[in-house]
């Protein structure tokens, strides 16, 4: 009997609309995330930068700001660092964290924030007004993701 | 005040109305989130609006006066034939990225620094080379505000209707089913009251034989 009260209650359209509601906007706002990343060495050669996503469209990124990566970066640093750097939106709506696998993007943060900062289990966690500040130099060099873990 | 929301008052409907509380709770949050990412693009990128703006103006003033300089020293005739051989396909690459969900264009003009002067340089003046220059400067800033211009529609239009839903959660849906939940318990509760009454009204029946 439980299981067939839980299998209406799960059914019923209120209920149904809710969750695609919550399905749906995951889907949308991660919908433009890069499918792979590619290292700032590969993406200095190309004519037109760019990397596909997972809706199908592709991320193109902006000559000026790769070369401004670029200009921070050392050509070993230049092969390690793969972009788009990701942006993780936790449930602290007070904190963003950026994902990083070396310290190429350690040295670009604090390069761009011109503040030191520290890599903390793959995380380098920065404030809201320091993001505004980051986006505003990478806008193209950089994506948001919306971690499951707002919705847990 | 709240609608309530029609259901029986039974057990079973106030758990399935908790689960959809709980989950028009997480709705919200996303939705929030989103909304906060959103309006802090959207500023960043009035902003930016702005000054490229204010750019392309500023290029624009400084080539009409270099180019009316250059055309009161060469003649309009002379200029005219000069600047013919200087015409070149402009090429924009246009692509896309995402912001939080929002899908938006963005637009690089290929040739950066690149020179589009075609004119013979021993026969025009170094008015005519400023005048040029100040018109690839126009030619950057028009396709960057044209970028900022659509990104900064897209975003308001979405911010919008973000808004909306996030009116809708925090002022109709949740409002409404805590309501419910709410007057759901209380239905219990009187329940159980009149239940303990009646038994005990019962006992004293019985008791009196």
């Amino acid at each position: 009997m439980p299981g067939s009260l839980q299998n209406e209650a799960k059914q019923s359209p209120y209920e149904r609309m809710l969750q695609e509601c919550v399905r749906g906007e995951l889907r949308i706002v991660n919908a433009g995330l890069p499918r792979n990343q590619e290292r700032l060495s590969v993406l200095l050669n190309e004519q037109y930068p760019r990397v596909p996503c997972h809706d199908g469209s592709s991320h193109l990124f902006k000559k000026a700001e790769l070369e401004y990566l670029a200009s921070i970066l050392d050509p070993d640093e230049q092969k390690a660092l793969a972009l788009p750097m990701l942006i993780e939106l936790g449930p602290d709506q007070a904190e963003a964290a950026i994902i990083c696998e070396g310290t190429a993007e350690e040295k670009i943060v604090s390069r761009t924030l011109d503040m030191p900062v520290t890599c903390e289990e793959r995380r380098i966690r920065i404030y809201r007004p320091q993001l505004a500040l980051l986006r505003r130099k990478l806008k193209t060099t950089t994506v948001y993701v919306f971690s499951p873990k707002i919705v847990g | 005040m709240p609608e309530l929301i029609k259901v029986r008052p039974t057990k079973i409907e106030l758990v399935k109305l908790k689960r959809r509380l709980s989950l028009a709770q997480r709705v919200q949050k996303i939705v929030k989130d989103r909304l906060s990412i959103l309006t802090m693009e959207f500023l960043q990128t009035a902003r930016d609006t702005l000054q490229a703006k204010n750019r392309l103006r500023d290029a624009s003033s400084r080539l009409y006066r270099a180019l009316s300089i250059a055309a009161g020293y060469h003649g309009y005739i002379a200029m005219g034939k000069e600047l013919t051989a200087t015409e070149t396909d402009l090429k924009v690459v246009a692509g896309s990225r995402n912001i939080a969900g929002v899908r938006i264009p963005s637009f690089q003009l290929t040739g950066d620094g690149k020179s589009m002067k075609g004119y013979s340089l021993a026969d025009t003046s170094s008015w005519l080379d400023r005048a040029a220059q100040l018109s690839e400067e126009c030619l950057k800033a028009a396709v960057e505000l044209a970028e900022l211009q659509r990104n900064f529609e897209l975003l308001a239009m979405e911010i919008n209707r973000t808004k909306r839903i996030t009116n809708a959660l925090e002022y109709v849906v949740i409002p409404g089913l805590q309501a419910t939940i709410g007057y759901l318990n209380m239905k219990f509760e009187e329940r159980d009251r009149e239940e303990k009454a009646r038994l005990k009204r019962v006992k004293v029946l019985v008791a009196r034989g």
